[in-house]
């Protein structure tokens, strides 16, 4: 998984506790506020760029990357932001898209302060507003009837709990390690023509974890016993379901929004534009294969690209699967 | 895929031509429940016929076993196709016959489960177990996901402590894009420490006599020719266009587990259930496992459902209470499981007399009649059916209701985008305690009528069904040692031997000359004395025989239990019914006729006559108050149930008989409810 730096610097793990002890004993704070709280301000540029879905398969994308245009490269999904509960956030976004693409910037869930969010192509703008409750968050390019998120203008941004190593206010989202998951999928031959394509005949053929296709997804990494946050952020059109070998996890929060009821589950769908987060505690005993725990689309979109042989895939595997392992 | 579906149905007819074949398919539906089943398909010996079977494996100590093959076969589909099928069975069951979906693992929680694997297919295979923990594999070689047995022959066996009760699945995790879409799936169940009548724990009591399974997939049958016959296929444009519960699809899933049509497919699907009662509280369990790759929005119609577990996890609160909520539709994730419970209430108490239905019944035009079997039942509610047309014997079975339970994505609900078929189902709710039926016709072995009809004995009220003791006359004197007496007329006294006649205050055996108007007779029976009669006296036949018709009993039908309430009285006259005065009561005994006993049951000592067991133990006394009481034979009741041209009868004989010295006088058999409860196939 690509990690990609917020514009805020944090704090290394071990001060921010010792930090926010130091503000409780000085009766600073209360209970739930936010003693890390700041402004904070994010530059985000949407161009055209390139991606690689796996080993040679690379196909023309549009995507966020942080700092001014042309000084790095788009990606897919875009950058992964990361806040603090409370802080009040100003994203600048600069749209470097083809002429005639006007850019509208969502986050669901998150209320924007007063002011436009459309930015036309080679313009600027701005919008902010305040991080008043923790959780995962997608963000979303909302133009061109889908096509702009299709080609890849979607991330995850996460706003952090105040308390420390935990997803949201509440001890039971207590987590060791966590691992963000932004599905999504390509259909090549939308790629190569977003204006133009027939979206009738829209046929996803890779499908994807963080940008990238098996054997390219990046492993998640946790050890026996850990508490193991996931944050799936679907940016895809489809409702997808993700299944898990060997672990149940703990379903703590739907669309950033704590569930009274949390729950254990081996399959979970996520639908298209939701978020959700989950808890799975890694065993301690042996995992099914060599490789780990397997997390793969149980829909079986499990191929890359059109398949041509005597049987639909590989049984090497392919697509919307990653494992879990130490 | 939506938009295609879209389209698809755009072309098709409007939703009212829908519902009106939809009624068509029900009407077939029902009627299909009616064929000729076989069991042995793929089943282990005693599956029932409705609900979930379990492949028994075997057990050794804490540890339970169980063998899988893979294995190639053909399932059929109702529009008449057969598609090629990849799918796991147990060579243990019926020789290893092929069957799709696998084979139901049920085990115990706490147990070791054991699963060896033998891979007969021309790549390797696997079984992954999602939500187990620790899963060992033992022989093999390395997977993607999980340890493989090679093609052709190749072995491995899984181990795994089952923590955790609840619904699982099992399925391939192997090439899985191609081989759980062809098949290699099935349903792993772990029943609690607590027991089997229980999904989880004390908190999920359900009737383990209604507990089901239906397991959802899908299939794209030009993927499953590609297979076959070894051509390419792109999986991206997978199009599904059947759509199973089970392995069947509608229609036939509501045919028998282990039909004799489908015996690749052994797992019906259809859910019975008996409405809510004071007696009869205890909820129906579904389980539903989605194996297939679309995520399915089901949709039961009736009652709602109550979800209970995901994944084989209970949905509680923090603090530990139920999380389960209500649905009428739930959409059940690829690779899911959700368990629900289902209560079914007549909250609208529909009534035919004094609270019809406010939807009026079909126009007998539109309805298709049958050999007799069909949908609809005049006013089908719950017991009551109501007029038929003229030669139509019967409707269906007993008044039970139909809903049906299908995938809400309505381009699932179809056989190749025909419907209605597909991912469906039938909710059959049948009257409370089971079918209910009363007499239909009354017959007197002995006897005769003194008042009321076979319809005074449907309902327990103030009319009654009366029969008199039969008498006739010695024209002339009889002496205390004669043997053979001539009587005025043999009328409606039995006409076979071994019946007991009164005169005065002797009991004599009639042994011959039965049928005509010289009997030859044992004297002084039943512990009274040979006398000496005048002539003129009066001949009473001691007991009353007479039975009751139960018609159009269904073969196949379990679990006979006869009510028969009614009284005696010491009067043959009048409309009252006095006490008797002096000891014994007379004695009653209710009797059942066995169709399969050689002699028949055409008369009051014929052979297949047979005492109802007890409880309540017979012969019982019953005076002159109103005596209830109901018979069980448990299991099938086919004995019973006539066949030829007796087909669908059931006969039911009360034989009461009192004798007392000095002075015995003649009693009124009065019977005021004779029903039949039973199971329905």
């Amino acid at each position: 998984m690509s990690k990609f730096a917020a514009m805020k610097p944090r704090l290394p793990r071990l001060t921010r506790p010792l930090f926010v002890l130091v503000m409780i004993f000085a009766g600073v704070v209360a209970a739930g506020s936010t003693a890390s709280a700041a402004p904070v301000t994010i530059n985000l540029c949407a161009e055209p760029g390139t991606a690689t879905l796996t080993g040679a398969v690379t196909v023309p994308i549009w995507g966020f990357h942080t700092g001014a245009c042309g000084s790095a490269a788009a990606t897919l999904p875009g950058p992964q932001l990361v806040v603090n509960e409370g802080d009040t956030v100003t994203v600048n976004i600069t749209n470097g898209l083809p002429a005639g693409h006007t850019l509208t910037f969502e986050i669901p869930g998150i209320t924007f302060d007063a002011g436009p969010t459309d930015v036309a192509a080679g313009a600027s703008g701005a919008v902010s507003f305040t991080c008043s409750a923790p959780g995962t968050y997608l963000y979303v390019a909302g133009g061109g009837e889908g096509r702009q998120a299709a080609m890849g203008l979607a991330g995850a941004l996460l706003v952090r709990s105040a308390t420390a190593g935990q997803a949201y206010d509440t001890a039971t989202t207590a987590y060791d390690t966590e691992a963000t998951v932004v599905l999504g999928a390509v259909d090549p031959g939308f790629n190569a023509a977003p204006d133009t394509y027939d979206m009738y005949s829209y046929l996803a053929t890779y499908w994807l974890i963080n940008g990238k296709a098996y054997p390219d997804t990046a492993g998640i990494t946790a050890g026996p016993g850990q508490r193991l946050l996931l944050r799936y952020l679907n940016a895809g059109f489809d409702n997808t379901s993700m299944a898990l070998l060997g672990i149940h996890e703990h379903v703590v929060a739907r669309d950033a929004h704590l569930l009274n009821n949390p729950f254990d589950a081996a399959a979970e769908t996520i639908p298209a534009g939701a978020t959700e987060d989950a808890i799975a505690t890694v065993p301690a005993g042996p995992a099914p294969s060599s490789q780990g725990f397997p997390l793969f689309n149980r829909q079986l979109h499990l191929t890359n690209g059109n398949q041509t042989g005597t049987g639909p895939t590989p049984a090497t595997g392919g697509g919307m699967l990653t494992f879990i392992h130490p | 895929m939506s938009e295609q579906a879209t389209a698809r149905r755009g072309k098709k007819g409007t939703m009212t031509q829908k519902m009106w074949r939809l009624g068509t398919v029900l009407a077939l539906a029902a009627g299909s429940l009616f064929a000729v089943t076989v069991h042995g398909s793929a089943l282990p010996p005693g599956a029932p016929k409705v609900g979930m079977v379990c492949t028994p494996g075997t057990v050794a100590g804490t540890t339970h076993t169980f063998n899988l093959e893979t294995k190639t076969g053909y399932i059929e589909t109702p529009d008449g196709n057969s598609v090629f099928m990849w799918s796991y069975d147990d060579p243990g069951v019926d020789n290893g016959h092929f069957q799709s979906p696998g084979p139901v693992l049920c085990a115990t929680q706490g147990q070791t489960i054991v699963v060896n694997l033998t891979n007969n297919l021309p790549e390797p295979a696997s079984v992954v177990f999602p939500g187990q923990a620790d899963v060992t594999a033992t022989g093999g070689t390395a997977g993607l996901l999980t340890t493989e047995a090679a093609a052709s022959g190749g072995t491995v066996s899984y181990s795994f402590t089952a923590t955790d009760p609840g619904t699982y699945l099992y399925e391939s995790g192997s090439d899985v894009v191609k081989q759980v879409e062809m098949g290699l799936y099935g349903a792993l169940v772990v029943r609690p420490g607590a027991g089997a009548n229980f999904a989880y724990g004390a908190s999920t009591p359900f009737d383990p006599s209604r507990e089901y399974m239906a397991l959802l997939a899908d299939i794209d049958p030009f993927l499953h020719h590609a297979v076959e016959t070894g051509t390419t296929y792109d999986f991206n444009s997978r199009d599904n266009r059947y759509f199973t519960i089970n392995g069947r699809s509608f229609p036939d899933t509501v045919q028998d587990n282990g039909s004799g049509l489908l015996p690749n497919q052994p797992y019906g699907a259809l859910v019975r259930i008996q409405p809510n009662t004071a007696s009869n509280t205890l909820p129906a369990l579904i389980r539903m496992v989605n194996v297939g790759v679309d995520n399915h929005p089901f949709h039961p119609h009736g009652n709602h459902t109550t979800q209970i577990a995901q994944d084989g996890r209970l949905l509680l609160s923090p603090g530990g209470a139920s999380a389960g909520t209500e649905h009428f539709g739930e959409t059940i994730g690829a690779g899911q499981t959700e368990d629900f419970l289902l209560r079914w209430d007549d909250q609208d108490h529909w009534d035919p007399d004094t609270n019809p239905l406010p939807v009026p019944p079909p126009n007998y035009r539109d309805v298709t009649f049958k050999d007799g079997n069909t949908w609809y039942s005049g006013s089908p509610y719950l017991g009551y059916k109501g007029t038929l047309p003229a030669g139509t014997t019967t409707q269906n079975i007993c008044g039970e209701w139909y809903f049906p339970w299908h995938s809400h994505a309505l381009n699932e609900f179809t056989n190749f985008d025909e419907g209605f078929g597909g991912m469906g189902t039938l909710l059959r709710v049948d009257p409370p305690g089971g079918c209910f039926t009363t007499a239909a016709s009354t017959a007197i072995l002995s006897g005769v009528l003194k008042g009321g009809s076979a319809s005074a004995l449907a309902v327990d009220d103030a009319n009654y069904y009366q029969v008199n003791p039969r008498t006739t006359t010695r024209p002339t004197s009889t002496t205390a040692g004669q043997t053979t007496i001539t009587v005025a007329s043999a009328a409606g006294f039995p006409t076979t031997p071994g019946y007991y006649i009164r005169i005065d205050n002797e009991v004599m055996q009639v042994t011959a000359g039965q049928g005509t108007t010289t009997w030859t007779v044992l004297r002084g029976q039943l512990s009274t004395a040979a006398a000496t009669h005048a002539a003129g006296a009066v001949i009473t036949a001691l007991s009353n025989d007479w039975y009751g018709s139960f018609s159009g009993v269904r073969s196949g039908s379990t679990n006979l239990k006869v009510t028969y309430k009614g009284k005696n009285c010491q009067a043959t006259t009048g409309t009252t019914c006095p006490a008797f005065t002096g000891a014994p009561v007379p004695q009653q005994t209710v009797k059942i006729c066995n169709w399969t006993i050689l002699g028949g049951c055409n008369t009051a000592a014929s052979p297949g006559w047979v005492t109802l067991p007890p409880p309540p133990t017979q012969p019982q006394n019953v005076g002159s108050t109103d005596v209830s009481s109901t018979w069980t034979l448990p299991g099938s009741g086919s004995p019973y149930i006539g066949t030829g041209a007796n087909n669908g009868q059931v006969r039911v004989l009360i034989h009461t008989q009192r004798w007392t010295a000095p002075s015995p006088t003649p009693f009124s058999t009065w019977g005021n409810l004779l029903a039949l409860v039973y199971d329905a196939p």
